[in-house]
Parts: structure tokens; sequence; C-alpha cells
């Protein structure tokens, strides 16, 4: 290449030059390439389709059947298991029946692992399915994401499970964000409280509804002017107590349980504390209704992410849903219709509808992308599940109910309790001044033929 | 190696500092590879070793509870936190009998390693690197000790994709910077090369044009003589002028002015601008200093060479350059192309004695080729050859010379051809006058042979008149008479004749003695009458000497004559019948042939001796004689190479000695 003659040197150069860029380029290009090492990933074992087989769909559950918490546990799962049953009668869904493997875990995280892993690894379930808790769903969280199967329904709304959005978790209930915003909304704004505190328990749950609260109270510029607590499995709540009493609170919003929740009010009402207790729906409103005295003037406010099961307005309300009281009857017989059945009813719809979309060729993936294809499937009325790639959380609703006569009802006029809470305050104040301590329970007809509303 | 020398120097320098550099940054690279990734491997080790310390001590209370809900949450949160995740591909918990107790797996767990790494009894961890399903992980074994009893042992396992993307990392870091260096390097290396390298081809062209003659380049521009016309050097335009910086450098060496001062006028020239720079600017001003220093000498030569060309070539005389080994015609002017006929590049080439025939031995060609001889030599009267063979006769100047470094004659001839033909002439006409004068004795020279003739003739006549006998003697004697007679005047007018000849031009063999004896049998008879004895002493056996016979016939005719004359006038005072002597003589003597002509007349005086051969110089009462015997007498003896000598003594007589050289 290199020649002699002087004349055509000169000439020469050029190529020899544009090799050396050439040199040079596809060298930097080699050092580039080869310094990109493979970025490996977890690869996990590729298989068929665990949990499926022609005839039979399998499914784990991990919750609390035993225990303090036992009966949200419990009432969950003869929701969902009432559907199944009824769906598995009528032929399954693309020729399947569907099997729910159930552990309980008795609330704690732990065990909740351990049960977890035992269904993926073990059971070899197709999807977990209706947990309960807040702390035992986040524990599994990280396992749940490893090994990439899908987590549909939990009794609980707790803001780790939506953000940031795991493409494996697909909840169904609105989050205790959502709830406590709409509490303090109608706190503020419908009774004119400005005096909240908050009770909850010491946990992730608790933790949680605490800090919906307080975004919420932020955007009213206002903040708790107490925060009580309680260690989870305990019943210790009077520390918790005095504290939210010292501040005399208007409001009380408690994130617990519910037998910490109705030792709490029941402790605050013998000390002549009578604000406004609300609880969010995970408290069990059955059970805080059963272990509170009826008679007494307290107002106790739960906001529920479905509506009340029974009740006047129910059958409107319900639509579609109705059918868990039906089911219910014909399955568990002895069973009342609850809030925490009825999410689990409605867990178990969504699952079916999930199933019906992702067609017979069924894997998770399939799955998960039928589930983020219901983008508007109508329960009720007003109450529609939605889904979406970015959108893992099908209902968004939020009902009030107030105690009444031992039950929840459905709170239609704001006004009216505004205007009894007044008149308990009076009560109470009048009563402290007669220093009997005791709280009345006697309820002025006037009063109570205005909160029941039309009969 | 070969083809490294043939790449330019600029890819040189360039590729050799790109090697170099790439060399020693692939170097550090491995090296700082090497003992980073050795490093990064322990400290994850001992990452490993603390995960599974923590989970130990953490843990031993749930293996000893049978607590595994427990136990699986603390080794799932260990494998878990946050980045970690990325780090431990596992963790497992076994007991002494390698049952598995806990592990963070999301499928079945891999059987084979249950037993695999195990830590031996007194050993504190143990770890390798093994296979879990399609991935490569480092397995730390730690044994969970209860007081000093072990009660299990728990097993992390790290991912060595992790490490495996920490050390592509670095090594992506490493050869981006390596990248980058060399890209900078290239581009550095690369314009240094080409700063250095570039003046060089600059210079490597200025070279090859003034190589080929073209001085007319411009000269740089960018030098801080800036542009400098060369008109505006005194020295260039008028060469006569010195230029102070080589002319006069031994002067100044010799502590002459101040060179500063010198330099004052010339300070814009080239020599004295130096720019200050690296060795690549230096290397361009000495270059520009040494292209004008060829321009002004070139200057000079071309207008020496000018001049002297002119005068070769104007010279008014034929001018030949002829090499002294070879006697070739180096080089020639205009005019001897002219006057030998020859084109100049006939000429050229060809060798001198073509043209110069004769006397190889003793003409030119032996000055020439005399390496000794110097200084110059003067030929007279030698002939050429044109073109065709025709004669030129040349006086020749020969000098020796060095011509181009060899040694060489230059000969200048001057034709001197008319001059000898006016010679010949002259020559002629003096003989045709001798003939005149002869006529009067021919006459009675043939009359001598005629009336012997006619009285035999007359006698047979009247004999056959008579009818007498004529007795066969007497008949006899009468004819061989009349023959003899005959032959006697056919051999006058033979030498009468042959004396009339014009010469020839070519020399030829001669015996003296026969144009004597010719010029004897012609003058002879008329000399006896007038009482004048010609005694003749020949020498028998001479050489011949190069001459032309009618010419020597004519040289002895005049001598002779003269003799004569002298001889009559020596006897005019005294008795006019008293006739004299005329002594011939030839012989041969140091290499020459020589004749003697003596006579007893009268002897030639003193004042007149040196003169005698003067032409037109003559003794005799003018319009008898034009004075241009002897002259003619001697130019001919020295047209032959030879010599005349003349003895005088009055009332005794004069000898006049002729030698010629003998040839050869």
């Amino acid at each position: 290449m290199i020649l002699r003659s002087r004349g055509a040197l000169k000439i020469v150069e050029m190529p020899v030059e544009r090799g050396m860029r050439a040199l040079l380029y596809s060298v930097m290009v080699l050092c580039t390439l080869a310094a990109c090492g493979r970025t490996d990933q977890a690869a996990a074992p590729l298989e068929s389709t665990p949990g499926v087989t022609d005839t039979e769909i399998v499914l784990g559950s991990s919750l609390a059947l035993e225990g303090h918490a036992s009966y949200l546990g419990t009432e969950t799962y003869r929701g969902y298991m009432s559907y199944i049953r009824h769906i598995n009668e009528s032929g399954g869904i693309h020729g399947r029946t569907i099997r729910v493997i159930a552990y309980d875990d008795g609330y704690d995280p732990p065990m909740c692992l351990a049960n977890t892993q035992r269904l993926i690894v073990e059971d070899r379930v197709f999807a977990l399915f209706s947990y309960v808790g807040t702390p035992t769903t986040v524990k599994i969280l990280p396992m749940v994401e490893e090994a990439k199967i899908p987590l549909l329904g939990m009794f609980t709304g707790a803001h780790a499970l939506r953000e940031p959005l795991i493409r494996y978790i697909i909840n169904v209930r609105a989050s205790y964000y959502q709830e406590t915003e709409a509490a303090i909304r109608h706190l503020i704004e419908d009774l004119g409280i400005m005096k909240i505190a908050v009770f909850y328990q010491y946990d992730a749950f608790g933790f949680d509804g605490l800090t919906g609260m307080e975004l919420a109270l932020q955007e009213y510029g206002l903040a708790p002017v107490a925060r009580g607590s309680y260690v989870r499995g305990t019943l210790d709540v009077e520390e918790g107590l005095h504290k939210i009493m010292a501040t005399g609170a208007e409001a009380v919003v408690m994130i617990g349980t519910y037998e910490p929740c109705s030792k709490f009010i029941k402790l605050a009402i013998q000390k002549g504390f009578n604000p406004v207790f609300y609880t969010v729906s995970f408290v069990g409103a059955e059970e805080l209704a059963r272990r509170l005295d009826p008679s007494a003037n307290t107002t106790v406010i739960m906001s529920q992410v479905v509506p009340p099961p029974e009740g006047p307005e129910s059958r409107a309300l319900l639509g579609s849903t109705v059918e868990y009281l039906e089911l219910l009857k014909r399955y568990f017989p002895e069973d009342k219709p609850n809030f925490v059945g009825l999410e689990g009813y409605i867990n178990a719809r969504v699952l079916v509808e999930g199933l019906d979309h992702a067609g017979r060729e069924l894997t998770r993936e399939g799955f998960i992308d039928a589930i983020e294809s219901i983008q508007h499937y109508p329960l009720a009325l007003d109450m529609a599940i939605s889904f979406s790639p970015t959108d893992h959380q099908g209902l968004d609703s939020v009902y009030f109910t107030r105690l009444q006569y031992g039950l929840f009802l459905l709170i239609k006029d704001w006004e009216a309790i505004r205007g009894s809470i007044a008149q308990d305050r009076d009560r109470s104040d009048a009563e402290g001044r007669d220093g009997t301590g005791e709280a009345s329970g006697a309820v002025t007809p006037d009063a109570t033929v205005k909160e029941q509303g039309a009969p | 190696m070969k083809r490294f020398t043939d790449i330019s120097l600029k890819n040189k320098i360039f590729i050799s500092i790109l090697a170099v550099i790439l060399m020693i940054s692939a170097a550090i690279a491995f090296l700082a590879r090497w003992i980073l990734v050795s490093s990064l491997i322990s400290e994850l080790e001992l990452r490993g070793i603390a995960i599974a310390r923590t989970i130990a001590e953490r843990g031993s209370g749930y293996v000893l509870d049978r607590n595994y809900p427990r136990l699986l949450s603390l080794i799932f949160d260990e494998a878990q936190l946050n980045e970690r995740k990325h780090l431990v591909a596992y963790i497992f918990i076994v007991d002494q009998e390698n049952n598995i107790l806990s592990h963070t797996f999301t499928y079945p767990f891999p059987a084979h390693l249950r037993t695999a790494n195990r830590v031996p009894p007194e050993e504190g961890k143990s770890v390798q690197l093994l296979t879990v399903g399609n991935q490569a992980a480092y397995d730390i074994a730690l044994p969970i000790h209860e007081g000093i009893y072990r009660i299990g042992t728990v097993h992390v396992g790290l991912n060595k994709s992790h490490i495996d993307n920490l050390v592509s990392k670095l090594r992506f870091t490493f050869l981006g910077f390596i990248s980058l260096v060399f890209f900078i390097i290239f581009i550095m290396s690369h314009k240094l090369a080409k700063y250095i390298t570039r003046p060089i081809s600059k210079l490597t062209r200025l070279s090859d044009e003034l190589s080929r003659g073209n001085f007319d380049i411009q000269l740089d521009p960018g030098s801080a003589t800036g542009d400098w016309d060369p008109s505006a050097c005194p020295a260039y335009v008028n060469t006569d002028l010195p230029c102070w910086h080589f002319d006069d450098a031994s002067a100044a060496r010799e502590g002459a002015a101040e060179p500063s001062e010198h330099r004052h006028t010339c300070r814009p020239c080239v020599f004295y601008g130096k720019r200050e720079g690296d060795e690549v600017g230096q290397l361009a001003d000495s270059f520009r200093s040494m292209v004008w220093s060829i321009k002004l000498y070139r200057r000079r030569l071309h207008e020496s060479e000018d001049k002297y060309r002119s005068l070769f070539d104007s010279g008014p005389d034929p001018i030949f350059v002829v090499d002294s080994s070879s006697l070739k015609i180096i080089d020639a002017n205009p005019r001897a192309v002219e006057l030998y006929g020859y084109e100049k590049h006939e000429l050229v080439g060809r060798s001198f004695l073509e043209l110069e025939p004769q006397n190889p031995r003793t003409g030119t060609a032996s000055f020439a080729i005399d390496s000794d001889a110097h200084g110059c030599v003067f030929y007279q009267k030698v002939l050429h050859q044109k073109k065709g063979s025709k004669p030129v006769f040349v006086n020749l100047h020969a000098c020796h010379i060095s011509y181009r470094g060899r040694p060489a004659v230059i000969v200048a001839a001057t034709d001197i051809t008319e001059m000898m033909e006016k010679d010949a002439q002259l020559i002629q006409a003096s003989k045709m006058k001798s003939l005149g004068e002869m006529s009067a004795g021919m006459a009675h020279e043939l009359n001598q042979p005629l009336n012997a003739i006619k009285m035999g003739s007359d006698f047979l006549a009247m004999m056959m008149e008579n009818d007498l006998e004529v007795s066969k003697e007497n008949l006899q004697q009468v004819v061989s008479e009349m023959s003899t007679q005959v032959d006697r005047a056919a051999d006058i007018i033979n030498a009468l004749r042959a004396f009339g000849r014009k010469a020839d031009f070519v020399m030829e063999k001669v015996d003296i003695n026969k144009p004597v004896r010719g010029v004897f049998s012609i003058v002879g008879r008329q000399f006896e009458l007038e009482n004048i004895t010609i005694t003749m002493e020949l020498a028998k056996g001479l050489p011949p000497i190069m001459a032309h016979d009618n010419r020597l016939q004519q040289v002895f005719f005049n001598l002779v004559t003269n003799a004569r004359d002298a001889i009559m006038e020596k006897n005019q005072t005294g008795s006019p019948r008293a006739g004299g002597t005329i002594r011939i003589r030839t012989y041969e003597a140091d290499g020459h042939v020589v004749a003697e002509v003596r006579d007893d007349g009268a002897g030639i005086p003193d004042s007149v001796r040196d003169k005698i051969f003067d032409p037109f110089f003559t003794t005799k009462e003018t319009s008898q004689d034009m004075g241009l015997g002897l002259a003619i007498t001697y130019g001919i003896v020295k047209g032959y190479g030879g010599d005349i000598q003349v003895t005088t003594r009055r009332t005794e007589g004069t000898t006049f000695i002729l030698s010629f050289p003998v040839p050869g």
C-alpha cells in the first residue's frame, strides 16, 4: 500500500489516514462492546404454569383464622368460598374448578411468610388470594415479587401495597388513605370538628392509617392534636387514651382491630370522654358493634369500602353483590352477612372475572393482563371494578356508616349527626357537672327518630 | 520490519505513541482489574460472612425454639433488605443432620445444596462457588453455635453475577477511560506528528523542486524575513559584488570589520533572518538560507559560463578541445564547424587524428599525449583534413588544460590555406621566372642534341643522295648517336617539365641526390659554357626525406644560380671568362641529411648577410630579379622542417648548408 513514487505518496496518505480513523473507531466500539457485560438477572427456573391442571385451578390463601383477629380471616374466607363454591357447582371457569388452600397465619407476619412460601414452593398454587392484614401482606411482598405469583384481593388498604405499583399485587378495596381522607373531610366539613386525635395500632397498619390521616389534615392546614398507640396483639390502650383525653379532642380516628378499639371506646366513655369515634373499615364492624353498648350515647362512625350488606338501602346499593347474602345463607347458614365477608365475596367476583377474561390458556402473566383489561365491571349502581396497567385497585368507593342499635347503618344525613353530637356533648357536660361520671345511655326518642331516617 | 520503515514518519510517530500508550493503559487496566477483582471478591465474601453471622446469632434462638416462621422471617428480611436483593441469591439454614430448616427459595429447594459446602468441624466458615439453577453463586457457610455446640449451619449464597456486574462496570469504566485516553492521544499524537512532519514534507517537496532545477519556487513566506524579493540583493543583481555571508567569511574570521556592520545593509536578507522557534522552524530557516545560497551561486556560475561560452563560441578562430588520453574531440566552436565542414555533432567524439592525419607522432597528438609537457606549443603549416578529405593548412596553437577534470588540450587553428596557396603561387611565379632565365640556356642545351641529330640525319641523307654505301658500323654509330641525343633532349625536356610542375601539397619521400641531379641535368651544360664547373659529391644510400622533388630542384636551382651569379660577379673585376667551381655535396650527419652548395664566387658582404633570406631583397639591379629566390628557398627548406646555414668569405666564396631531418 505504501508506494515509493513521491508523487503518489500524497494520495496514499489519505487512505492510510482513513484507515487510521477506521481503526480508531472500531477499537473504541469493540472496547465499548466488550465492556458491556451481560446484565444478568436472576432468572427463576421456567416451567409450565403451576397450579393449573386440565380440571382445576389451585389458589393459596393465608389469613387469620385463629387468634385475636380470627373474625376478619374467617369471614373473608367464608365470603369468598361461598362464591367460589357457587362457581364450581355451576361448572367452573373454562372447564376448571377452583380449589383454595387456606392456611391460618394468626395475623402474624412470620407465619404468613412461612405459609406463603409453603403455598408457592410446596403446594405450587397458581395464585395467592384474599390475604388479610397489612403487616402480614407487606411482609410477603418481596417473595411475591421474586416468585412472580399474582396476589389478588387483600383485606387491607395499606399504602405499601399500592405504591409503588407492583405488577403482581392486585388490590380490590379502596385504600386507607382514601378512607381517612374522606373521613377527615366529613369530620371537618360536615361535623365542624377541628380537634382530631389519632389512636393507632403500633405497626405498619397503624402507621399507614396515621399517615393517611395526617396527609388529609394537612390539606386543611391542621395536624392531629394527639397521637396514642397500642402494641399489636395487646390490649394496652390506657396510655394512648390518656394522652388523647388530655388534649380534649373532639374526634378520635382509630386505626386498630376490634378488641383494642372497643376497649378504648368503653374506657373513654367510662372516663366521660365522648368524642366522635371514627374507625377504618379494617376494625371489623360487627365485632366492634357486638362489644359496644348499644344504649351508650356515643357517635361511632366507621368508613367502609363496600356497601352495608344489610339495611334498608342495601338492595339498591349492593346491586349484584346482593348475591352474597343468598350464597352465604346457602353455604354457611349459621353466619350473618357482614362487611368483611362481603369484601371476601367481592374479591372472589373479581377473581372469577379475571379468570374468565384470561381464557382457557391460563398463565400467571396472562391472568394479570386479563385483570388489567377489566375496564368497567359494574357490581352495583355506583360500584364498578376498573383496572389498568397503571391502576391495580379495583374499587374507590368509601361508604360511611354509624353504629346504631348495635348495627352499622349507612349515614345519609350528616347534619343530624352534627346535631346529636352537640346534644351528647351538652349532656356529658351536664353530667360532668352533675358529677356522676357515668355516661347516660338514654337516647331521646326525637334524636333516635331523626337518626333513624327512613324506616 | 521493512514495512515499518516504509511508512511515513508522521505515521511512525503517531503509531508508536499510540502503541506505547495503549500498552501502558492495557497493562494498568489489567493490573488494576486484577487487584480490584480480588479485593472485591474478598470484600463480598466478608459481606456474606457478616450477613451469615447476623443470621446465625439472631436465628440461633429460633432454631432452638423450632420457631421456623420466625426463622424464615429473619432470613427473608436479611435476603431482601434493599440493596441486598441483588447481592443475596438465597439463604438457607440446615440443622446438624442437613435437614432444611428454612430457605428463601420461591421454588423447590435444589437438592444438591443441602449437602454442598459443608463446614469442616474445626473451621469457622467455608466458601464455595456453586451453581444454583442456571446461575453461579458463592455459597458462604457459617455454623450456628449455641455456646460451643453447633446446632446448624447458615448458608448465604451471593450472586456471582453481582460481582460480575461490578467487575464489568469496572471493566467498562476502565475501557471507557482507556478509550478516552486513546482518543485524546490519537488526536494529540496525530497533531504532533503532523506538526513535526508537515514542515519536513514541505521541505522535501521544495527539495524536489530544487533538484529538478526549478529555483523559482516561492520561499516560505512565513519566515522572519517575510516576502523578501531576491532582486533586492545587490550581490544577486551584480555578480561582481561579494555577498557578505559567504564571500567574506574568511576575512571576517581574521578579524576584519565587525560582521554586524556588514549585516546592517543586508539585514533583510534571508541569511540573517532567524526565526525564534524549535528545531523544525530552524530547519526551515536553514533550508531557506541554503536555497538562497544556491541561487546566488548558480547565478554567478551562469554568468561565468555565459561569459566563457561566448568567448568560445564567438572566437574568430576555430577552437577544439581534445581529450589527452583518447585524442577525441570534446568540444568545438562554431568557427571550427565552419572551417572543417563537419557538423558539431560529427566533430564531437571524432578522433582528432582524423583531422590531422600526418605526423601522428610528432604533431598535436604527441603534444596532447605527453602529459609532462606544460604550457603551449605552436605548430606552423600543419596539414589538416576537412570533411571529404579536403586538405587545409593551419597554424596550431595547442595548450594543456584541465577540461572537466580530465587532462585535455585546447587547440586553436588559424586557417593559412590561402596564404599557402599564395606561397605556392609565388614559388610558381618565381619558378616561371627561373624558367624564363633558363630558356636561353635551355635552348642552347637543346640545340646540341638537335644539331647532333641533324648532323646524323644529314649525313644519312647525303649518303642516300649520293648513293653511297653506308657501312654497317657507320650506320649503327650514327643511329645510336642519334638515339642517345634524342634521349638526352627528352631528358632535358622532362627535367624542365618536372621543374615547372606545380608541386603537390603532399610531401613524399625524396632522395636528396635526385633533385640535385635533376638540376644539374638542366643547367649543367649551360654552366659549362660559362666555364663554371659543377662537381657533385653525393653520398650513396642516404635516407629519404619528406619533401617535394621539384621544390627541392627549385631550391638547388636557386642556390646554383646564385652561386654562378657570385662567380660571375667575382670574374667581372678580373677575367670574365675565368669561370669558377660549384661544388655540391650531400651526406648524412646527426640524423639529418645535409646538402652543401659551395661556390668560389664573390662571397656575401657582412652588411647584407642577414638580409639575404628576406623577401624582395636583391643585390642585383632591380627589374632583373624580384629578390624572392632565397626567401622562397628558405621557406621551402623550413617547410620541410629543415635548416639553412650560410658561411661566406669575401672573394673566397659562399657555402650554403641545407639540413633536413630524417623522418621516423
